[in-house]
Formats: structure tokens, C-alpha cells, sequence
């Protein structure tokens, strides 16, 4: 009779607190289940749809979003910038959301940040990171919370600003070559959906490789910060720049891809004509309007003049920035394997032999002292330490 | 011993009154708006709509039967597979009454003629009059319910019908909004050991293991699916038949025009069909036993 006591007592009270708790969360169903909660619960979604729409409005319109005025400062600060670089190369940029979600005010929603990347508000994801099936390409994902109802949704972004689609028509590779000579080498690219890189791949974008990348192919890189996020990545070799591009789904620019895509076509309205005429210079039908002009060539003429920025050149005729100029430039190259650096670079003074398309140096792709370049006897006149050998990606998508 | 036994007794009791009151409602006793929100929910993550058979059309025939109207395919939460949602209708007649009936079909299967053959995920009873309308990537099912007409609206995100090339642009999707996506994150989503993409960085051609993701026959036809979209580390074309659709197709990282790697494309309007394949200058592209080029 007194172990019954001893258990009946405590076990009694513990049925009636729990059956308490069972009311509580019954009644609770109960008032709930009226056709509002629904209809809020459904609200609540088409929120977080909005708010995602509003998301994607930001990221591709970057720096001439009217939210990116009213947090550029605080950004710019947070990230160390203080030197003027290409704006446009905040368009779908995750560093963007990044700012984003952390100085954008009176927001209805909150981005949830990643915990395990030091609390990253994105990450990114690509094939080789992700199992969610159904991915085309690389992407940003991030998590939004509706404010009023701790509602959650997951979005992804793509990149849709820093590709061009290159036109199908019949091209020509390299310089032209003397009709004693023999033949252009041309080829075509019909049937075929080709998007290039239209500037070159930057830091910002290597740390994020770093970060949500296999660490097995990005031993010994070191993230950049500051005014650096922004410049080219130039201190990969080639191995590591094969991997970058295949990271992204993509593959390393490949040399005739370049030269299409910088060679201005004598008659955009001709796609098959009978020869493939080009000039020197992607500005100008023209061989003999070359000018030293920074704005067209950024050569060792203008270091002195204005700081190094990516995207310092107009772009080419389909749409790719620093098609001369700036830092060294390396492809793959199919066809003549040795010649896979684009030289004209600010190493060489305007009036070098250098700048002129489809005219290669070579780089053996693991150092980057004078002794792993092929300069054919055309080298620099100031000693450089270490030359800075910028890459860019291209990627074909099927119909 | 006794008293211990019916002590854990009415524990449990006291328990299942908590569980079942934390349970989500019947799915066969659900209102419109319960319906609404549950549908909402997941369809909005759908990533194909299939078998719409009366767009835009009140559904009147046949009366009294059931039929399958639609059916969306719906990524799983973690996103590593994808179930099909089959939406069946049962025309009222007489004392039958009109029922809207949501299936889930486990690996996007194919839906059944009529339901009850797999798991209910969602009964209506009760309705009338129901239309199914998808426009401009949102999906709308119309209809009479306690004698008033109710309408469920969801966007569809992740519904995509085709993609725009255009020269000088980057890539663009025709879907609800071009390059957005709503995804189902999971920690799982993040394993590596639940990835099913095809290919490693280290696959090559010329060493034997590079997955061939589309195979075009010598009369230009495509054998079995194109499975490009599901290469980890991209893909790359091959030079063999010279079909309009272009060759054979790997995943992997593209070594075209190296030593006993695929020859590149050269492309199919300015160059003779012998030329077709670039190889690196001191090599000669030669068909293998499948007539793809290599560089020799």
C-alpha cells in the first residue's frame, strides 16, 4: 500500500500537468483551425514570394539599385574598399546580399545567416557542393524569413549579368594570315550556345571557390580582402584555374573563342562571309586608327595616369571587357597550345607589338617569373617580380 | 507492481492526448482554405506540370467519374528526389458529390488512371464547377465550394519552358521570373555522399573514364537521354557524325585537341566535313571505332 502511495501520487500529478499541456495545445489546434490561419499561413507564402521577386530585382540590378545607395557606404566600409572599381561587377554578386542583409533597413523579412560559413548570409552552389538535384549551373542560395509569420523560404540566384552569348556566325582564329600565306584557320559556331565570361574571373569570386569549394583544389590559395575583392584573381596557376572554371560547370576560355569574341566583324549583317577580315583592334574596322588611349588600351603608358581597375577597356563588339590591355591574360588553345597568353598587358608601352589581337605569348602555367613565359624575344624592358596572369571562363548550354 | 503498470498506463494516455492534438488535420476532411494553404505550399516548389488536359476549361464530363486532370512534379525536402503529385477530379452527379484528390506518386512515377492506388495527400469534398487555368507561370483552380466560387492561385516558380538566346545577353530562362528558383534546403542538400551528379575532375577521355552523356547515331539520332544537365563538372562535344545537333556528348573538364582527346568542334558551314575537327598543330584528328575524331 505505501509503494502504491509512493508512485500514485507523483504519477498523478504528472497526467494532470501533461494532460494540461494536452488541453492547452488541443484548444490551441482548435483556434487555429479556422479558415484565417490558413488563409494567413497562405498569405505569409506569397510574401516570401514577393520578397524573393524584390531579391532577384536587387541582385540584377546591382549598383543602380536605389537600395544599393542607401547601403553603399556602410558596404564599403565593412568590406575595405576604398578605391573606385567597376560598380557594375556588384550585379548579382552575392557580396551584394551580403551588405544586404546587413544594413538594409525596415525590411519585412530577415535573411538567415549560414552559420557554419562565419555566418555568411549566401552560399554558393554547384554541382560539386550540392546534391539538390536539378541545378543548370552555379548559383546563390539563401534562406529569407517572413518577419510576422517566422515563415521560411529557401531561394536560388543565378548569374545572369556577367555572361555573353556569343553569336553564331563563322569567325576566324588568330591573325590574319597573307593570302601567299595560305588560309585563315576559321570555324563556326552554329548550332552552338556559347556564353563567355565578359571580364575576367575576380578575388571575390576565388573566395567564395575557397569557401564552398572542395578544399582538396584550393590548397595554399589564400582568400583577398578590401580593394582587392574586386581585381582580377591573378595568382592561380593553371591546374587551379582549370578547376575554378570547372567548379562553375564552365571550362577555361578557350583561345579561337577569344578571338571571336574580340575581332570586330567587317559586316554584323554577313554571319558567312567569304573572308574573315579583321583588324588589329577591337575598336575599329581600321588597323590604322590605333591610338594610345587608356580607355581602349590600358598599357604600361597608363599606369601613371589612373589606377588598374578591372573592366578598364570598353568592351569588344559581343560584349567581353580588357580584350587588350591590363594584366596578362591566359586560354586554353586547342590549336597552337604554346601560344596561350594574351601579352598585351600594362607590361608593354603603347607603342609595343604586343597589342594587337590573336598575337599570343606563351606562360607554361605553374610560375609566374620572366622564366615561364615565351615572350619570342619581345620582352618587357623592367624587371618584374611576379607577372600577374589574369583567366576567364566559358561554358556551352545545350538547346 | 501493480500500481507501477497502471501509473505507466496513464502516462501513456496523457501522452497520445498531446501527440494527436499536435497532429495536422484529416487530409479527407479538409476545408477550401486548408486545402488552399496546403497546396500552396508545395506547389510552389513544383518543377514540372504535366498531363493539364483542360486548360482553361470548366471540367463538366464525365459526370460522376473521376478523372486525373493534372500532375506536378515536387522536389522532396533536401531536394535529392522528386515526387508527382496526381490531381484527380470526380465530376459531381446526383447524390455524388464533387471531389478534388491529390496523390503523391514516390520518384515523380507516372500517376494512375484514377486515385487510390497511392498515399491521399489532400481530399476536397464538396466542389463544383472546377476549372484548372496555368498562365503566365501561375497555376489557378477555380471553382464552386459551399455555393461560392473559390479561387486557389499559386505561382510557379520553378516551371521552366525553354531558355532565350539572345546575342550580347547573358542566358535567360522563360519562367516566372528568369533566374530565380525556389529551392527545398536541407542539410542533406550539403552531403556529399547523397551526390548523384555524373563525373570526377580527374575523368578523362583519353584514359577511358569519361561518361558519355548523349551518344548521336551515324543517322543523327539521339540514343537514349540527354543526361548533360546532370554532369558535375560540365560537359563537352565530341566530333562524329556531323549531325545538325552536333556529336556525341562527355562530362568532365575539356581537354579537346590535346593527345588522344576528342577532337574540338570546328563548327558545320565554313570548313570541309574532313576538316571538321581541331587538333592541337602537330597532331592529325582520326575517327576511333564510335567515328569520333581524336588527336593523334
Amino acid at each position: 500500500m505505501k509503494n502504491y502511495k509512493r508512485f500514485i501520487v507523483p504519477v498523478a500529478v504528472c497526467a494532470v500537468v501533461i494532460g494540461a499541456i494536452g488541453y492547452y495545445f488541443y484548444k490551441n489546434q482548435k483556434n487555429l483551425s479556422n479558415p484565417d490561419r490558413f488563409i494567413q499561413e497562405k498569405a505569409a507564402y506569397l510574401r516570401l514570394i514577393q520578397n524573393s521577386s524584390e531579391i532577384h530585382k536587387l541582385w540584377e540590378a546591382g549598383e543602380e539599385s536605389r537600395e544599393w545607395t542607401l547601403i553603399k557606404s556602410d558596404c564599403f566600409k565593412k568590406l575595405g574598399i576604398s578605391q573606385k572599381f567597376d560598380e557594375s561587377l556588384l550585379r548579382c554578386h552575392p557580396l551584394l546580399l551580403q551588405c544586404h542583409a546587413e544594413f538594409s533597413k525596415n525590411l519585412t523579412y530577415k535573411i538567415i545567416n549560414v552559420e557554419e560559413y562565419e555566418n555568411s548570409a549566401y552560399r554558393l552552389m554547384t554541382k560539386s557542393n550540392s546534391s539538390y538535384q536539378g541545378l543548370r549551373e552555379t548559383g546563390v542560395a539563401l534562406t529569407i524569413e517572413d518577419l510576422q509569420s517566422k515563415k521560411r523560404m529557401d531561394l536560388f540566384l543565378t548569374d545572369q549579368c556577367h555572361e555573353v552569348y556569343l553569336e553564331q556566325r563563322a569567325y576566324a582564329y588568330g591573325e590574319p594570315v597573307d593570302a601567299k600565306d595560305g588560309d585563315d584557320y576559321r570555324f563556326d559556331n552554329f548550332n552552338r550556345h556559347i556564353y563567355l565570361d565578359n571580364h575576367l574571373v575576380t578575388n571575390s569570386e576565388i573566395n567564395d571557390w575557397i569557401k564552398f569549394g572542395n578544399p582538396d583544389f584550393t590548397r595554399g590559395l589564400k582568400s583577398k580582402s578590401g580593394d582587392d575583392l574586386f581585381l582580377p584573381a591573378v595568382d592561380l596557376n593553371y591546374s587551379q584555374i582549370e578547376n575554378y572554371c570547372s567548379f562553375k560547370g564552365k571550362q577555361v576560355m578557350l583561345a579561337h573563342f577569344f578571338d571571336a569574341a574580340t575581332f570586330l566583324p567587317m559586316d554584323l549583317a554577313e554571319k558567312i562571309p567569304k573572308k574573315n577580315l579583321r583588324s588589329p583592334y577591337y575598336w575599329t574596322k581600321k588597323a590604322s586608327e590605333y591610338k594610345a588611349d587608356c580607355n581602349l588600351i590600358y598599357s604600361k603608358d597608363c599606369v601613371n595616369k589612373k589606377g588598374y581597375q578591372l573592366n578598364s577597356t570598353g568592351p569588344s563588339w559581343a560584349g567581353i571587357h580588357d580584350s587588350m590591355g591590363g594584366v596578362f591574360e591566359v586560354f586554353r588553345n586547342p590549336i597552337d597550345p604554346e601560344s596561350n597568353l594574351k601579352a598585351s598587358s600594362f607590361y608593354f608601352d603603347s607603342k609595343s607589338s604586343w597589342h594587337k589581337l590573336g598575337f599570343r605569348a606563351g606562360w607554361n602555367g605553374d610560375g609566374f617569373d620572366l622564366r615561364d613565359f615565351d615572350f619570342r624575344g619581345l620582352n618587357p624592358f623592367v624587371a618584374i617580380d611576379r607577372f600577374q596572369v589574369g583567366f576567364r571562363c566559358m561554358r556551352e548550354v545545350l538547346p | 507492481m501493480h500500481a507501477r503498470g497502471a501509473s505507466v498506463k496513464i502516462l501513456m494516455l496523457a501522452l497520445l492526448l498531446v501527440c494527436s492534438s499536435c497532429m495536422r488535420n484529416d487530409p479527407e476532411n479538409m476545408t477550401a482554405e486548408e486545402a488552399d494553404q496546403l497546396l500552396t505550399t508545395e506547389w510552389v516548389y513544383a518543377t514540372a506540370l504535366d498531363q493539364l488536359k483542360y486548360n482553361g476549361e470548366v471540367i463538366t464530363r464525365p459526370p460522376g467519374f473521376e478523372q486525373l486532370v493534372m500532375s506536378l512534379v515536387i522536389p522532396t525536402k533536401g531536394g535529392l528526389s522528386s515526387n508527382r503529385h496526381c490531381v484527380y477530379y470526380q465530376v459531381p452527379y446526383k447524390e455524388k458529390q464533387g471531389v478534388l484528390i491529390v496523390e503523391v506518386v514516390k520518384n515523380a512515377e507516372a500517376c494512375g488512371e484514377t486515385s487510390g492506388e497511392n498515399k491521399n495527400f489532400l481530399k476536397l469534398t464538396g466542389i463544383d464547377k472546377l476549372k484548372v487555368t496555368f498562365q503566365n507561370f501561375k497555376l489557378n483552380l477555380d471553382f464552386s465550394y459551399n455555393k461560392k466560387s473559390y479561387t486557389m492561385s499559386t505561382p510557379l516558380a520553378n516551371i521552366e519552358s525553354g531558355l532565350i538566346h539572345e546575342k550580347y545577353q547573358g542566358l535567360k530562362e522563360k519562367r516566372l521570373v528568369s533566374g530565380l528558383r525556389l529551392l527545398r534546403l536541407s542539410d542533406e542538400s550539403f552531403d556529399f555522399g547523397s551526390n548523384k551528379y555524373l563525373g570526377k575532375l580527374s575523368d578523362r577521355f583519353s584514359r577511358g573514364n569519361a561518361i558519355r552523356c548523349e551518344q548521336v547515331n551515324k543517322d543523327c539520332e539521339t540514343i537514349g537521354e540527354n543526361r548533360c544537365d546532370q554532369c558535375r563538372y560540365g560537359w563537352y562535344e565530341v566530333v562524329d557524325f556531323q549531325c545538325p545537333q552536333g556529336g556525341s556528348k562527355f562530362c568532365g573538364q575539356n581537354h579537346c585537341g590535346e593527345k588522344n582527346e576528342p577532337a574540338c568542334p570546328r563548327g558545320i558551314k565554313v570548313i570541309d566535313p574532313e576538316e571538321a575537327g581541331i587538333c592541337q598543330s602537330d597532331l592529325e584528328p582520326k575517327p576511333n571505332l564510335d567515328k569520333i575524331l581524336i588527336c593523334q
